[in-house]
């Protein structure tokens, strides 16, 4: 296709946006990202569907991306005519059917479930706030997620009518200096974690002679917790692969490759039709808008390896070979997939160009702190009242992100974990901190792909740092020694702590083989592994030590140290927890306090669990850690 | 890349020199600088996985590895800081964590050590013994230098049932470090990737794809991966408790006509093992399963015939050496030339080889002396001749662009050719395989021309008709071939424009009885200055046999009868008058048109039952399966020594590695030409005052071209050119194709030293058992209704014979494969099949029937 079937092309996409943005009869917008459809989004729409024949109302149905508050997911929108959005939160089936019914029949805005209307203020009136000033995504500045969940993801016209593919016109227009000075001068920094100027790397590639080069997406994101890359395919295939064809042009790269988890099956079919989209309209493929540039992309599917997220383990997995990370140098810039040179970039990085060449380095820079440019998304999930998908300039502090956006905790916090099993666990001294590289690297985490995980006081950290060291230790390729034979050492001795078997000389151990393990392994997830372990050793070794010399657990969480209880004077005798008991530790008539034989319980939790909820039970157990009088 | 210029660089304080592009820790390695390692290996790329080698270098962050980093001019190394030296332990304690370690930190080793020599099974007090490395073991190396003597870490043990179900060598995976040298040497040197990584984190282990055994997995046993091991994990079966060796010897792989060069250790005066030498030029480091395994069992095997013995009143029995040659003696005294017959096998050295022609020509005064070779030798004896003058290198394999090869299977047999083939492959050079049958070498080829069985001569003459006449009408041979014009037009494409062609014909397709286009094209393509050939050949020595007249119709000096130069020469150095007549081959003796009075069989029993004669003289390592007069046990090539000539025409030493034996137990072997020496002498006849093989070493080297003097035996590349008019060979042509039923076609089996079938000694080729049966397809077996192991007959006209059934889907549909032994000792079994191994035709038409049906 040439420029001007292009621009022809995205005429009649302005068009098509205008008419959806004037619309003649109502439309309603679903969230149906995979959190969307894991919090039941399909069968709400189903319902919708249901009750918009009921009563009559010709309407249309979107799917749209994830737009950030997870925890109000599954998101409903209704636009009225010629009006904006509202946004209706937590949207079951029965709810579905009580707001179309109010919204179309009673021609009133149900408060059931409002967050917030899209248009500017006064649209609808005082009393129907704005969705753009709800506490979660005020604060918050949207670039690389500037069109999740506004767009649908299937349209390559609604990404064309929102000035999609203008960056890519004007790149292929330049030579690739031009951009790749541009990219320099808006100090975009790698997304993927290690925080690398792009322009940098896409440089070091492009001062290598060769015949063939490579330009792989890193989209194998394996973080325990992260969900940023996946929301932003799902959301906004376009701007990654946008981004994909620009860096592909700029390093000289005539094949790229997107690697994705094969658990990410939404993000894949969206990301199988953006691409054959793509080269229906000549974006991808021989000659794109007549510059003389070729590129083919194809899709490869992880097989569900953590490590193929390292960079050198990922080209051994394209390759066909075990995903096995080999040491550098050579680096894949200059030797990479079948030995050829190879950039492979993080989707977060590649969704962020498109932005920085539309509308400057200047506008770039004008975001984020004096050494880390821009924004960055983060996947705020934990024990913090809002959950989700954010994005915040560079420098952001944790403690904005966490109680400004977050909405705080239901308890007191403890603790907050960056950059997932790689990441460091960060106490309260650390929350007035701005969130950049080099911060969390100087406090011993890493800012990592952007997972935050918030902690709050039921949470053991030692317990945490196992989980974590666990999954390293699981995911390692077995290749070097630190990190196959280390990790496990570092596992175990957590496991004799948790269990109240732990001595002082472990935390010694702890440090030593840390420490040596980040010295000695051979790839990133080695050398970081240690991480959770370290920093809380060096901001929660209290409760190291509470469970060493204590034996307690101040979290309650460590099976090995704590004792179920019943509270006389709270228990209603109500058997539910009689019922659960599957050992039949409980025992007691009704209305009367019951009794709990330490001998018979194994601590499943269940007793727990069903008098904290149980209407009449009244939150009559405890579990207790230790002397505690 | 070749690339001379040297880089100086400092280890230490110490400043070296190196090659340029060489990485650090070989740049140590040359200058005999230690850097502990336990995953890099010269041979390999680099890996990272140890850890060890980490070194630190002025200018740079951290602890680079030497074995990944580059050596640069003028770098600063050290290679034992203190920071460094406790990463290395640290490191090791990780690693001695997870493997067996008493042995290695015990505080009782010293006393304990000497007494624990062999696996206990009765009761000890002391002393561990689960490592069959103790003391070659590169982790204990490791752990000596850094001075580990206790452990911090808890031991965990790994739980790996150790894997033994494999012939040749087990595999305890618990004494493994995961260094990945097995799985890069299958990968990278062998190219057959039979090995990988399996699962991951600390449950990673080796294996195969998919937890198959070895045999299943394509494995070809050739031990590199042995080789190896920094451990004990994988250790060859038949020697793994050996222990540490007392020494060594470098020789020549008695098995076939590569010629590897082997270093065969010992241990208190025994053979323990075999191993590839390391930079040999034949072989480059590699072996096949049965160089590098098969040689113990073959020589120490319990069945081994070890005195002379005799029929005496109808009894067997023993005898005395004196007794024996003077039995022998009395035997051979006054027969006349056409009533004695010597069969010679091509496995015996050039000394027993010249010394038995010598024996013939002069004592028995006749050239009736034939070597079994010939049987396995399609085209006749001048065709061969005409090979041999043309240069065959096999290391330039390695260098081709185009590789064709021929009616080539190298999983187990010539596997060096094999291994030579896939380095071509992964340099970029293109393979056509022309083969009936499924090859080892398929999965490899970019053109697998399958061919209709016994017509890969066809289809060869069809390429090379194309390929050098622009032959345009090639209807006759694709129909005959069964292959279609497409993929042959897609042969010619790779083929064509080459500068350079690489011919590799295997041993097995010379045998069919219409080789006339084989035989034809090969021969053309000999003409041809950029093609190069490599014909394979059973029999070790066959070259040697050939060179040094083991045939009626060859002089000494591989020159043909008739030659009167060299009849003059021989005459004048032997002081007789050269036999003149044609001489009794093996063809003769097995068709029956002669039948010689005495026959005396040197290794060779080609025969399933005795052969016809009045007087049988057997002289091999074992007895055969019938009865025999005269028995006279030889030394196998452990026992003695002698030169071998290989295929490139190399004379290459076999000195052996075991005491000539003497004693009651071990008995009184003797090597052949002591034997023949003294029947000799005892004959009054002259010239065999040989002491010893060198003796004769020295006539050959004064009789025939290319030969050397003893002590100066050079195992660098040295064709014996040799000028001779070569008679014209006439090959055989007939055309017998298959109407219906089954086409057996049988093929000569490539496992035999001297006159046995080593497949009867070695158990680890009996559980591979690659010859024995009827193989046959699978939807062949489905339509006869047999499965796997089942008897099956088959009759071709009034022959017949039984064998069972082997169901292997590289074979054809409608075939019926056959393996015909050069050796038929301790193959009792298979006289079932003799009827048809003197079948006329091969291939032949037959009714395959299951037993009893």
């Amino acid at each position: 296709m040439s420029k001007t079937a292009l621009n022809k092309r995205r005429k009649t996409a302005e068009i098509k946006w205008k008419s959806l943005e004037e619309n003649k009869k109502p439309i309603l917008f679903f969230g149906a990202a995979t959190c969307g459809n894991a919090a039941g989004a399909q069968e709400t729409i189903k319902a919708a569907k249901k009750t918009l024949k009921e009563i009559g109302v010709d309407a249309d149905i979107i799917e749209v991306g994830c737009i950030g508050p997870c925890y109000l997911e599954p998101l409903m929108d209704i636009k009225p005519p010629g009006k904006p959005r509202i946004c209706f939160s937590n949207v079951n089936e029965e709810k579905s059917e009580k707001i179309i019914k109010r919204f179309f029949l009673k021609d009133e805005i149900p408060k059931l479930g409002l967050v917030g209307h899209f248009g500017d203020n006064g649209d609808y009136g005082e009393d129907i706030p704005r969705f753009y000033d709800h506490p979660m995504i005020k604060p918050q500045v949207r670039i690389v997620l500037r069109n999740c969940g506004i767009i649908d993801p299937s349209e390559i016209d609604h990404y064309l009518a929102r000035d999609g593919y203008v960056a890519l016109e004007s790149v292929l227009s330049k030579p690739w200096e031009e951009t790749l000075d541009l990219i320099k001068q808006s100090g975009l920094r790698g997304r993927g974690g290690a925080g690398f100027p792009t322009w940098k790397k896409w440089k070091f590639c492009r001062d290598v002679e060769s015949d063939q080069k490579y330009m792989i997406c890193n989209a194998d994101e394996g973080d325990p917790g992260a969900f940023m890359n996946r929301s932003l395919i799902e959301g906004d295939p376009h701007a990654v692969l946008e981004g994909l064809v620009i860096a592909a042009y700029t390093i000289g790269a005539s094949k790229a490759y997107i690697y994705i988890r094969a658990e990410y099956p939404l993000a894949i079919s969206r990301l199988e039709k953006a691409i054959s989209q793509m080269e229906e309209l000549g974006l991808i493929g021989e000659n794109i808008l007549g510059s003389g540039f070729n590129l083919e992309i194809k899709i490869k599917e992880g097989a569900g390896a953590f490590v193929c997220g390292e960079e050198t383990a990922l080209i051994a997995s394209i390759e066909g070979n075990r995903g096995m990370p080999r040491t550098r140098p050579p680096f894949p810039a200059v030797a990479g997939l079948w030995g050829k040179p190879t950039i492979i970039n993080n989707v977060e990085t590649l969704g962020t160009i498109a932005n920085i060449i539309r509308r400057g380095a200047d506008w770039y820079t004008d975001f984020g702190t004096e050494a880390c440019k821009g924004t960055k998304t983060f996947s705020l999930v934990g024990r913090v009242r809002r959950t989700g998908l954010i994005e915040v300039p560079m420098g952001t502090t944790l403690r904005k992100i966490i109680f400004d956006i977050g909405g705080g905790l239901f308890k007191p916090f403890k603790a907050v974990q960056t950059g997932g099993p790689s990441g460091g666990c960060l106490s309260e001294e650390f929350l007035d901190m701005p969130v950049d590289y080099e911060n969390l690297a100087k406090v011993g985490s890493i800012m990592g792909s952007g997972g935050i995980i918030v902690l709050d006081k039921d949470t053991c950290v030692v317990d945490l740092a196992k989980y974590f060291l666990k999954f390293t230790q699981q995911e390692s390729c077995g290749k070097c020694v630190p990190c196959r034979v280390g990790t496990r050492h570092l596992v175990n001795i957590l496991e004799k702590i948790t269990k109240g078997e732990g001595e002082l000389s472990d935390l010694e151990k702890l440090e030593k083989l840390g420490e040596s393990i980040k010295r000695s392994a051979l790839c990133g997830l080695g050398q970081t592994a240690p991480n959770p372990v370290l920093s809380t050793l060096k901001y929660f070794r209290d409760e190291y030590l509470a469970h060493i010399i204590d034996k307690r657990c101040p979290a309650a969480v460590c099976r090995d140290l704590v004792v179920f209880r019943i509270i006389p004077e709270k228990c209603t005798g109500c058997q539910s927890c009689v019922k659960v008991c599957p050992t039949g530790a409980i025992t007691g008539p009704r209305s009367e306090p019951h009794n709990l034989d330490e001998s018979k319980c194994i601590k499943c939790r269940a007793c727990y669990e069903v008098c904290r909820f149980d209407a009449i039970a009244g939150d009559a157990i405890e579990i207790v850690s230790g002397k505690q009088e | 890349m070749a690339n001379n210029s040297k880089i100086k660089l400092t280890f230490n304080t110490r400043e070296v020199e190196a090659p340029e592009g060489v990485t650090v820790l070989r740049a140590a390695e040359l200058n005999d600088i230690y850097i502990p390692t336990l995953c890099s290996h010269k041979d390999l790329s680099p890996f990272g996985g140890c850890r060890l080698c980490i070194v630190e270098i002025e200018g740079m962050r951290g602890y680079p590895l030497s074995c990944s980093t580059i050596a640069d001019d003028g770098m600063v190394v050290l290679t034992e800081t203190e920071a460094i030296r406790e990463i290395r332990t640290e490191l090791v304690q990780l690693i001695l964590s997870e493997h067996p370690s008493s042995c290695l930190i015990c505080k009782e080793a010293d006393e304990c050590k000497p007494f624990t020599k062999t696996v206990r099974k009765s009761g000890v007090t002391t002393g561990c013994r689960y490592c069959p490395n103790d003391g070659q073991c590169e982790l204990q190396d490791v752990v000596n230098y850094l001075g580990i003597t206790e452990l911090s870490y808890p031991v965990i043990y790994k739980e790996h049932e150790p894997e033994r179900m494999d012939p040749f060598f087990d595999r305890d995976y618990n004494l493994c470090i995961l260094c990945g040298r097995c799985i890069r040497m299958c990968q990278e040197v062998r190219g057959t990737s039979v090995l990988a990584f399996n699962f991951r984190g600390n449950k990673t282990r080796v294996g195969t794809a998919f937890g198959r055994n070895h045999i299943e997995a394509g494995c070809e046993f050739c031990g590199a991966c042995i080789n190896v091991c920094p451990t004990g994990a994988l250790a060859e079966k038949a020697s793994k408790w050996d222990g540490i060796p007392d020494g060594s010897v470098i020789a020549t792989c008695p098995y076939c006509a590569i010629g590897c060069q082997l270093e065969l250790f010992h241990k208190d005066g025994w053979f323990s093992k075999a191993v590839p030498v390391h930079d040999s030029e034949v072989n480059d480091g590699q072996a096949c399963l049965k160089g590098r395994f098969c040689m113990g069992e073959v020589s120490h095997h319990f069945e081994r015939a070890r005195k002379p013995m005799a029929r005496i009143d109808g009894y067997w029995k023993e005898q005395l050496w004196d007794e024996a040659i003077e039995k022998a003696a009395e035997k051979l005294k006054d027969l006349k030339p056409d009533e004695f017959a010597m069969l010679i096998s091509p496995d015996c050295t050039n000394e027993s080889l010249f010394t038995a022609q010598k024996f013939v020509r002069t004592v028995m005064q006749s050239n009736s002396i034939d070597s079994t070779a010939r049987s396995s030798l399609g085209g006749g004896l001048p065709f061969w001749e005409r090979m041999f003058q043309k240069p065959i290198k096999i290391q330039e394999i390695k260098k081709a662009k185009t590789i064709l090869a021929i009616g080539l299977d190298t999983r187990f047999n010539f596997s060096i050719i094999g291994v030579e083939i896939r380095k071509a492959i992964k340099a970029g050079a293109r393979l056509v395989t022309i083969n009936s049958r499924r090859s080892n070498l398929a999965q490899y080829s970019h053109c697998w021309l399958q061919v209709e069985p016994a017509t890969e001569g066809i289809m060869l003459d069809a390429l090379v008709k194309s390929l050098f006449n622009n032959a345009t009408d090639l209807k006759k041979e694709l129909k005959l071939s069964g292959v279609k014009k497409e993929k042959l037009a897609d042969a010619l494409e790779l083929l064509k424009g080459q500068d350079d062609l690489m011919v590799i014909v295997g041993p097995r397709i010379f045998s069919y009885t219409d080789n006339a286009d084989l035989i034809s094209s090969i021969t053309e393509l000999s003409k041809k200055d950029n093609v190069s050939i490599i014909p394979l050949y059973y029999g070790t020595n066959t070259r040697g046999a050939i060179d040094l007249g083991a045939f009626p119709e060859i002089l000494p000096g591989a020159v043909f009868k008739g030659d009167e130069k060299t009849t003059k020469k021989l005459e004048s150095a032997w002081k007789v008058k050269f036999p003149k007549d044609d001489g009794i081959t093996i063809d003769k003796i097995q068709a029956g048109e002669c039948r010689p009075k005495v026959l005396y069989l040197v290794g060779a029993v080609p025969f399933a039952q005795r052969p016809d004669c009045d007087y049988l003289i057997v002289q091999d390592i074992y007895e055969p399966d019938f009865d025999v007069d005269l028995y006279l046990p030889a030394t196998s090539f452990l026992e003695s020594s002698g030169t071998l000539v290989n295929m490139e025409g190399r004379v290459q030493d076999a000195p052996g590695v075991e005491k000539l034996p003497d004693s009651v137990m071990y008995g009184r072997a003797r090597p052949d030409w002591w034997i023949l020496s003294q029947i000799a002498k005892q004959l009054d006849v002259a010239g065999f005052d040989y002491e010893s093989s060198d003796n004769v070493l020295d006539e050959i080297s004064d009789l025939a071209d290319g030969f050397p003097k003893s002590g100066r035996i050079h195992r660098k590349m040295d064709t014996l050119r040799v000028e001779t008019v070569l008679p014209e060979t006439v090959p055989v042509s007939a055309k017998p194709r298959k109407k219906s039923g089954f086409l057996l076609v049988m093929q000569p089996g490539g496992y035999s030293y001297r006159g046995v079938d080593i497949t009867s000694k070695v158990e680890g080729l009996q559980i591979l058992n690659p010859e024995e049966g009827f193989h046959l397809n699978s939807e062949d077996a489905k339509e006869l209704g047999i499965t796997e192991g089942e008897k099956l007959i088959v009759t071709a006209g009034d022959k017949s014979g039984t064998a069972c059934a082997r169901i292997e889907d590289e074979i054809p549909k409608g075939a019926i494969y056959l393996f015909k032994p050069l050796a038929f000792g301790g193959l009792k079994d298979r006289c079932d099949l003799e009827q048809l191994f003197r079948l006329e035709t091969n291939p032949c038409p037959v009714e395959v029937k299951k037993v009893g049906v």
